[in-house]
């Protein structure tokens, strides 16, 4: 039964990794801290599996572990602080794919992202995500009027952020 | 196009190569090791509370080498005191775990957070019950270690002799008063400290989601 169940887990998880990375992209700025907080999501998420039902896909399942892995049980490792730009590493936008000014806008992007807070963070997340408010709402916990204005002012931020 | 919109458009391109694959070994590995998160420490944290009030009773039980001790210890106040200081930890205890059990990663995100406050709540309540607790039973059993103790009593007698018994009171009461404060200001700093440093930033985060919320 254990075992069934370990496959299971891990034969879903390896489908759907990339929210994971995805998640810890936005979280952390080097491989080490990726790594560490790839792990704590999949031990959170393990822990919790036999609770999953499946009468949410496992993606949805998996989002809402992910962020609240990242935002509360997560201690960042010492590890995580000397940081190096991961975004220029480890996510090497190829310049061939793109003209230069959107890739330079993409990397500018990036990084203002990364300048925001926990909870911002995980507002974009959930709207680069395709999530509605409503879902939004459910996985934060929070109305769905203040997932708006929230998200409002994310966006806002953003944007000053990228134009001064 | 709009920023916002290319970063999304970006975001959502599957690029084999921009997020690393694991394999479904190295999946498999990660989940026999063992977590570090914040609610396991503060479990943690917690039980050592806990264990560390209880070494204190034990200690202070064992080292009963004088008969005056005993003499307390078969008092009336100190049996009610001892009575309710186990009453209490059990409850302590029993809500600590009920509240522990509670925490739920697939939760929301603001009810995680404050299950999590809940149960380092509990702890705070424990150590500020402790805390009460040891300042009131030292100033109940004073009047009781002064009458029943040979010594002091002859110290007493002395003093009332010299008429210096209210100098002696005074410099008591003041003794007492100067260890007391200085033992809770330690305890109290170490606490904060600990989970200052531990819920730092959950605290922060809660207040941010919070922020708006009616």
């Amino acid at each position: 039964m254990n075992k069934e169940l370990e496959h299971s887990f891990v034969e879903q998880l390896e489908k759907n990794q990339n929210i994971v990375h995805k998640v810890c992209r936005l979280y952390t700025n080097n491989r080490d801290a990726h790594n560490d907080l790839f792990q704590e999501i999949t031990i959170q998420l393990w822990r919790a599996f036999p609770k999953f039902r499946g009468d949410a896909k496992f993606s949805t399942w998996m989002y809402r572990v992910g962020l609240n892995t990242a935002i509360t049980l997560y201690r960042k490792s010492k590890r995580s602080i000397n940081t190096q730009d991961f975004d220029a590493v480890q996510f090497k936008i190829k310049a061939d794919e793109y003209d230069d000014t959107e890739e330079e806008q993409l990397k500018l992007l990036y990084k203002a992202v990364h300048q925001l807070n926990d909870i911002e963070k995980a507002l974009v997340f959930l709207y680069l995500e395709d999530k509605n408010y409503k879902e939004i709402s459910e996985t934060m916990g929070i109305s769905e009027v203040n997932a708006r204005v929230k998200m409002n002012r994310v966006k806002n931020k953003l944007r000053t952020i990228l134009n001064p | 196009m709009d920023e916002l919109e290319l970063l999304k458009k970006d975001w959502k391109k599957e690029d084999t190569k921009r997020y690393p694959k694991l394999s479904y070994n190295q999946i498999y590995s990660m989940i026999l090791k063992k977590s570090s998160s914040i609610v396991k420490w503060i479990f943690i944290i917690s039980l050592l509370e806990f264990v560390f009030w209880l070494v204190f009773a034990i200690v202070m039980k064992a080292n009963r080498n004088s008969e005056s001790i005993a003499d307390i210890e078969s008092s009336t106040i100190f049996i009610i005191l001892s009575v309710i200081s186990y009453a209490v930890l059990a409850y302590f205890f029993y809500k600590f775990y009920m509240n522990y059990k509670t925490i739920n990663s697939t939760d929301n995100a603001s009810k995680l957070m404050e299950n999590i406050l809940k149960t380092r709540r509990t702890v705070k309540q424990y150590v500020g019950f402790n805390l009460a607790f040891i300042v009131i039973s030292v100033v109940a059993m004073l009047p009781y270690v002064l009458n029943h103790d040979e010594n002091t009593r002859s110290i007493i007698e002395n003093a009332t002799a010299n008429g210096e018994v209210f100098k002696f009171y005074a410099g008591l009461i003041l003794g007492v008063l100067i260890v007391l404060v200085i033992v809770v200001t330690i305890l109290l700093l170490f606490y904060y400290l600990v989970y200052g440093i531990l819920l730092k930033r959950l605290n922060r985060n809660y207040k941010e989601l919070k922020k708006l919320e009616v």
